[in-house]
């Protein structure tokens, strides 16, 4: 598949000051400041409800925002829509097409109605997702309907992809399938936005992500920045059991807890005092958990909630 | 204009309009082909005031009362109207409540365009309608045994087209406007009924004669057009509010979030 020159955008390719949707009821996004850079596969994680889908709504102008501003590509996303979307390729988190349409009739549509699509591309995205673009809408699974979304949205090789959980549904070839073309596109400096609360499909592709939960930002950083400061995790087995009081109070510490024969530690810093501490009994075993992003996740969510 | 989106709305409202066509041409037909057998017998029937007003004056002894009771007064709206409606609030509000919209929007079309584009599409629906009503009368007729002109059945056609023009237009603004199937389907259909009785009875009650300008009903067939032809003024009223309930619609829909 080859993709044309990409118009250089200084600054951030998608930001955000104070973008704000006021539901009601703490309901919506409220004062989100986002920076998302060229070349970036930036995740978007959050809870359903989080206004992660909401965000990408009122980039796309689909919605009014409340309050504060955003640009796509140094474009006013409310002032200068018409070219933010035909910079943009968007596919939806509930995706909807005409049920009564072929993939391909509803494809051409929305290649007529875009303009300049080179349907050598089209047809190559088909090729490489599986696409059957002959059968009524209708007819198709939801996972061959999202992949006639994620045609739409990069048929028109878009400088910039916003992805409203973009794997959900596709079978594992076709996620393998999506997660290489996201990694070339990336290399070509193109942007994906994406969302997602399923957490392992982000730690796969993004360089960077955030987590926003009811509707604030509670962390924007790199997978490698969120898993270094991460509380490191180990479980200990013992020749007998050992109350985890023992452990509770060490320096670094957060949790312990005894169940039978182990003891699982959470600690920051040194594991010198668990270790030292550990020792003063038969060890028959130690076994270091790393936090994946899951966890990380939850935490960020709890510490919020809290 | 997104000619695009109107190819696209015409082009799924297709299936429906053929049908109502065929539907209609035959209906008309054989309603011409009954008034030989029974029009000298059912024109003897007396029917009380207002009820002869629901029937278009249900002058069933000659062809020109026979097609304007059968035909004109009821058939010919009901079938525009109803096409119409159901055309525009589905190209509306039905695309935005299923989330088609969504995907349509994220393009780079203008919102008023696209609510032009789908109106231009209904438009043409009716056109398609009024055709086969004129096309259906001249069958109709012919087989009823003459006596009604090529011209005032065009005019009744044109008559009926910019009534299915204001009655889509208002399905059209409350779809744009407010994003809900039902609320058009319902609403648009209820004035339409609504108009119909107000024309029909209101001109029998003194004091509230004046209601009949408000229904679409009466710009449409309040001046006999089988008998009487064209009726300018009626077409200038619809057409006025076809086109404001059209900007109402656009200004309504350019204003609000996408619903979903």
């Amino acid at each position: 598949m080859g993709y044309g020159e990409l118009a250089v955008t200084p600054g951030p390719v998608i930001a955000t000051a104070g973008l704000s949707k006021d539901y009601g009821a703490d309901r919506g996004l409220f004062g989100l400041d986002l920076e998302i850079h060229a070349g970036e596969v930036f995740g978007f994680l959050g809870p359903n409800g989080a206004g992660k889908s909401t965000t990408m709504r009122l980039l796309l102008d689909l919605i009014k925002p409340s309050s504060g501003s955003a640009r796509v590509l140094g474009l006013d996303t409310s002032r200068e829509s018409l070219e933010v979307r035909r910079r943009v390729g968007y596919l939806p988190g509930d995706l909807t097409l005409y049920p009564k349409l072929s993939g391909r009739a509803v494809l051409d549509y929305l290649a007529e109605l875009r303009g300049g699509v080179d349907g050598r591309v089209r047809d190559a995205l088909a090729e490489r997702f599986g696409a059957d673009l002959d059968r009524p809408v209708r007819e198709l699974s939801t996972g061959n309907r999202r992949k006639l979304g994620l045609i739409q949205a990069f048929m028109h090789e878009p400088e910039v992809l916003i992805l409203d959980e973009p794997i959900a549904g596709l079978d594992p070839l076709v996620q393998q399938s999506f997660h290489s073309l996201l990694a070339e596109v990336s290399a070509q400096g193109r942007t994906v936005f994406l969302s997602s609360h399923t957490l392992s499909e982000v730690e796969r592709v993004t360089h960077r992500l955030a987590i926003l939960r009811r509707g604030r930002l509670v962390v924007v950083d790199s997978l490698e920045n969120l898993k270094r400061v991460a509380v490191q995790r180990l479980e200990i087995e013992f020749a007998r059991p050992v109350d985890a009081d023992e452990f509770r109070g060490l320096p670094g510490v957060t949790e312990a807890r005894a169940e039978g024969r182990t003891v699982t530690l959470s600690f920051e810093g040194s594991v010198d005092p668990v270790v030292k501490a550990a020792a003063r009994h038969e060890v028959r075993a130690i076994h270091p958990r790393e936090d994946d992003l899951e966890e990380i996740f939850l935490r960020y969510y709890q510490e919020s909630s809290a | 204009m997104s000619w695009p989106t109107a190819r696209l709305a015409f082009r799924l409202r297709l299936p429906a309009a053929v049908s109502a066509s065929v539907g209609l041409i035959a209906v008309m037909a054989a309603v011409g082909a009954l008034f030989p057998a029974i029009g000298h017998s059912i024109g003897r029937i007396s029917v009380p005031k207002g009820v002869s007003n629901l029937l278009g004056g249900a002058d069933y002894g000659t062809i020109t009362g026979w097609f304007r009771s059968e035909i004109a007064a009821i058939y010919g709206p009901l079938v525009i109207g109803a096409l119409a409606i159901t055309g525009a609030s589905a190209a509306t509000g039905g695309e935005e409540e299923d989330g088609v919209l969504a995907v349509v929007l994220a393009h780079p079309v203008e919102r008023a365009r696209l609510v032009v584009s789908k109106a231009a599409a209904i438009g043409a629906v009716v056109v398609l309608i009024a055709l086969s009503t004129w096309i259906g009368l001249i069958v109709g007729v012919a087989l009823a045994g003459g006596g009604i002109s090529i011209a005032h059945m065009a005019a009744l056609a044109v008559q009926l087209a910019f009534f299915g023009f204001a009655t889509g237009a208002v399905a059209i603004a409350l779809g744009a406007a407010n994003g809900r199937r039902s609320v058009a389907t319902g609403i648009a259909a209820a004035l339409a009924i609504v108009g119909w009785l107000i024309s029909s009875f209101a001109p029998l009650l003194s004091g509230v004669a004046w209601l009949k300008y408000l229904s679409f009903y009466y710009y449409y067939a309040g001046h006999d057009p089988l008998t009487r032809g064209v009726d300018i003024l009626g077409l200038v009223v619809l057409g006025v509010v076809t086109v404001a309930l059209i900007a109402i619609a656009v200004f309504g829909f350019d204003r609000r979030d996408l619903r979903g």
